[in-house]
């Protein structure tokens, strides 16, 4: 026996003080958690859920915290970090002497953590370095300066965390700062993978999970929306089904890049539409760029229910021939911070954009901007002419730094003014792995920004790199406000894809703000329902509203939109009214032998006002059975089943991935780039990760 | 700490939690800001290592966020921390366990992996080593018991168990660390 004076020393031992960087961390997941669980503010199931994903739960916090602005906690947040941001911005205005700026270091500090030192330390200029090398560096004076001040060193994270707004000041007063204050994320992740504090970003950290009193939200590990399925409406009821167009495709990569990791993609976050646009479709085109598209709709049997019809609207950009490409106007702006020191990450940036500059005339203008602790012009306005200049401004860039994005956003759009383009295409191309660090984190600002340059001729594209901080939700917001498309790159082949093969249509806009609607005729169909495009739901009277934003369609693209319709007569889900119904004799056309009629509304490039392309959809456009449909229709309904049952939805509850893989093997058609080949294995890989449930 | 300077109003905890479980966020920073030390305090005598005692007192931050509202306590509510910061405690070394598989969480050889303590005191040292090396329940009630000075009964409130399985849990306790401490000297 160990007696009771023994046991006593165990009060004597001393309790390290808490590190005061994971103090403030710890404080505002308190405050988030308190938040979110206010929101919620529901009955509370007991038991603990899932253990999460950590990344996620630092992403959404970090978000949640973005989002609020700390504005709610001053007390906390505010008082502790104001201070010592203050302070350190201060000294730091003293101590001009160390070297900032191209030499694109990072500053390391390893007060918090000594065994983080793992990259070497050596204060070498950058350039020196062979280009392409992924070292890290550090700079001893930095790091002096950091630890001097009476305030602990700041994690960059952190400190933004906490003082958004004196973030906000440092970055304009001393550009140099939220470098400077940069947590050094590769040391970080160099380290034992389970170690770092939650608001150290980027990195993996450990935090028990399972929650006693709470079960944790249902999360996804990179910033992804989760959304609910389109409902089934009654065509009595609720006759019309009013969206926008979606030519994204960066759900597919996301489902892909799941699988192939082995593991099935959360459902709720599984775009369906963009599953179905990620492959190039031979849908008839339009003869000239007046009419910027044709639309052909096919109705059909639906594969997973004999009972239904499913409405294929299939939509075809006109296709620019090179010569008559507009003059382009690029500038790339480029996320170096340090989370994208990844090989599927920079690397694999430059390669895709090395591609893209090989796709482009000699008078199409390129600039480089990157962003990290602050941001810089890499390459000034460029004539691709001059390749060699670009590809060399390519190849020096650096991973380092934590991620400035508004100053890098707005020095992108300056440059992209500058060397303005009338009549041609302007575009801001963003790459990143997610992270808008320092300044405007709100999305909903830098939605403001992306929209007010959008109406000065000035679009933008966002290319998401990565995993596990991927910001989906913002690249999705930016994209779709600034006409562009958010494309998800996770291999050079798709790189090759999304860069080269579908060049012109990721640059080139035919048409904007494309919104369908259709009209269900109540007499043909008594229930519809959209697959897919629940992001992108518009309400009825948003159609004929120019000023409401809608998705764009560029050079040679190809749309899908699919309903799955219960034809009259057929047993629905919904039952009819007891008491009145809508009526269609309030001078409506009444024909019985319409099922629907599909609108389109769009504007050209250069235009402010919409044009309408309308379609009614009769028996002539019916085929008798599922075969009879077309190759690209049937492949298209391959993957519009595949994404439901991704996202485990009732209608394809019954209908197996083996119908799936046998519908699509016999559409595969020529598929000279081997996208359709490349699902059938994605298909096959969830079907045994499914068995594996 | 300029945090401490917050610190000065002196509203009861239990004013605090009453102002905090009907949605006062301020009332529920200072809460936290308050406790943190004492939560970080358990987690790293529970643990003995400074990135999990962090990990750990950052959970149990999280788990306050969520359950305040829930907090029906009658007693003092540093007695539902230490509860909840043994459960959070428990369920990261069964985290880190499954995820490392590993056994660094525990005992020796955390000491030698985690960063070396800023004075080392060898006799508590390798006493707490030992006491991390018990089994959940008799590590978590001589933590209570000898390492915050709590009663029996106290810590029988905390870990949700009779006053007497607390002793019982001691007892044992004290068997095992006798063994453990013997072997640890031999090592």
């Amino acid at each position: 026996m160990v007696d009771d004076n023994e046991l006593a020393r165990l009060r004597t031992l001393r309790v390290p003080v808490p590190n005061p960087q994971a103090k403030i961390g710890a404080l505002h997941a308190a405050m988030t958690a308190f938040d979110e669980a206010q929101e919620e503010n529901s009955p509370v199931p007991q038991g603990s859920a899932e253990p999460q994903r950590l990344t996620s739960r630092a992403a959404k916090l970090w978000r949640e915290i973005m989002q609020k602005k700390l504005v709610a906690t001053p007390a906390i947040a505010g008082l502790i970090a104001l201070p010592i941001a203050g302070y350190t911005a201060l000294y730091l205005l003293d101590q001009q002497n160390f070297n900032f700026g191209g030499d694109r270091t990072i500053a390391e500090t390893s007060a918090d953590k000594p065994e983080a030192n793992a990259p070497v330390s050596t204060s070498k200029p950058a350039k020196t370095e062979p280009a392409g090398k992924m070292e890290v560096e550090q700079s001893p004076d930095l790091d002096e300066t950091l630890v001097a001040p009476a305030a602990p060193p700041l994690p960059k994270a952190e400190s933004s965390a906490a003082s958004g707004q004196a973030q906000d000041a440092l970055t304009r007063e001393v550009a140099p700062a939220p470098m400077a204050m940069e947590a050094a994320p590769n040391g970080v992740r160099s380290r034992d993978l389970a170690k770092t504090r939650l608001f150290v970003q980027p990195s993996v950290s450990v935090l028990p999970a399972p929650i006693d009193t709470m079960p944790p939200q249902a999360e996804n590990r990179d910033r992804i929306e989760d959304f609910r399925t389109n409902p089934v409406h009654s065509a009595k009821d609720d006759p019309v089904s009013t969206f926008s167009i979606d030519v994204d495709t960066a759900s597919y990569s996301f489902v892909r890049r799941s699988l192939k990791e082995g593991s099935l993609p959360q459902p709720d976050t599984v775009r369906v539409e963009e599953m179905v646009n990620y492959f190039p479709y031979d849908w008839k085109g339009p003869g000239s760029a007046e009419t910027p598209f044709n639309s052909t709709v096919t109705v059909m049997p639906a594969p997973w229910n004999a009972q239904h019809k499913l409405m294929h609207v299939a939509i075809k950009g006109y296709d620019l021939q090179p010569a008559t490409q507009p003059k382009a106007n690029l500038v790339f702006l480029i996320d170096v911070s340090g989370s994208m020191n990844e090989p599927d990450k920079l690397p694999l940036l430059k390669s895709a954009f090395r591609l893209l500059v090989s796709k482009l005339k000699p008078d199409d203008t390129i600039s480089i901007v990157t962003y990290a602790g602050d941001a810089g012009t890499v390459l000034e306005p460029t004539k691709v002419a001059e390749k060699d200049k670009i590809l060399g401004a390519i190849d020096s860039l650096q991973p380092g730094g934590s991620t400035a994005g508004e100053a890098g956003i707005k020095q992108a759009y300056r440059l992209a003014e500058k060397s303005f383009v009338k009549d041609g295409v302007n575009r801001v191309m963003l790459a990143t792995d997610g992270d808008f660090n320092v300044g405007q984190t709100d999305d909903g600002d830098l939605k403001r920004l992306v929209e007010q340059e959008r109406k000065t001729g000035v679009y933008l594209s966002v290319f998401g790199f990565g995993r596990g901080n991927l910001n989906d939700r913002m690249m999705q917001t930016i994209a779709q406000n600034g006409n562009g498309t958010a494309a998800y790159i996770d291999t050079l082949q798709e790189a090759e894809k999304v860069l080269v093969e579908d060049a012109a249509s990721t640059i080139f806009p035919i048409a904007k703000d494309v919104k369908i609607q259709v009209e269900f005729n109540p007499q043909k169909v008594s229930e519809y329902r959209l697959i897919g495009y629940e992001t992108r739901a518009l309400s009825r009277e948003d159609f004929n509203n120019d000023r409401v934003d809608a998705g764009d369609i560029g050079s040679g693209h190809s749309v899908t939109a699919i309903y799955e319709i219960t034809p009259k007569g057929a047993p629905s889900q919904i039952n009819d009214l007891r008491y009145g119904e809508a009526s269609t004799d309030n001078g409506g056309v009444a024909n019985a032998d319409e099922y629907a009629f599909v609108k389109i509304r769009y504007k050209l490039p250069n235009e402010e006002t919409s044009k309408l392309i309308t379609t009614p959809v009769t028996g002539a456009n019916e085929v008798s059975s599922f075969d009879a449909a077309g190759t690209d229709q049937r492949f298209s309904v391959a993957v519009a089943a595949f994404g439901q049952k991704l996202r485990d939805e009732d209608a394809t509850a019954t209908f197996g991935f083996d119908r799936i893989e046998q519908i699509a093997a016999a559409a595969r058609g020529a598929d000279p780039f081997g996208y359709r080949s490349e699902f059938l294995s994605l298909v096959r890989l969830a079907s045994a990760l499914e068995r594996n449930r | 700490m300029m945090a401490m300077m917050l610190d000065e109003s002196d509203a009861s905890d239990s004013e605090l939690v009453g102002r905090a479980r009907d949605g006062d966020r301020e009332a529920f920073g200072r809460l936290v800001e308050r406790h943190y030390d004492f939560v970080h305090r358990v987690a790293w005598r529970w643990c003995g290592r400074k990135a999990d005692a962090e990990d750990i007192a950052q959970d149990v931050c999280v788990r306050l966020g969520r359950s305040i509202r829930d907090y029906r306590g009658s007693g003092a509510f540093t007695t539902w921390l230490y509860a909840m910061t043994l459960n959070a405690a428990r369920d990261h070394a069964r985290k880190s366990m499954r995820e490392s598989a590993k056994t660094e969480a525990y005992g020796v050889h955390a000491l030698i992996s985690g960063e070396t303590p800023e004075e080392p005191d060898d006799q508590a040292e390798a006493l707490w080593a030992a006491v991390r090396r018990l089994p959940d329940k008799q590590r978590g009630a001589v933590l209570l018991v000898y390492g915050e000075g709590l009663s029996h009964a106290a810590a029988a409130e905390a870990m949700a168990i009779s006053e007497t399985t607390v002793s019982w849990h001691i007892h044992e306790a004290k068997k095992r660390l006798k063994v453990l401490m013997r072997t640890a000297g031999d090592e």
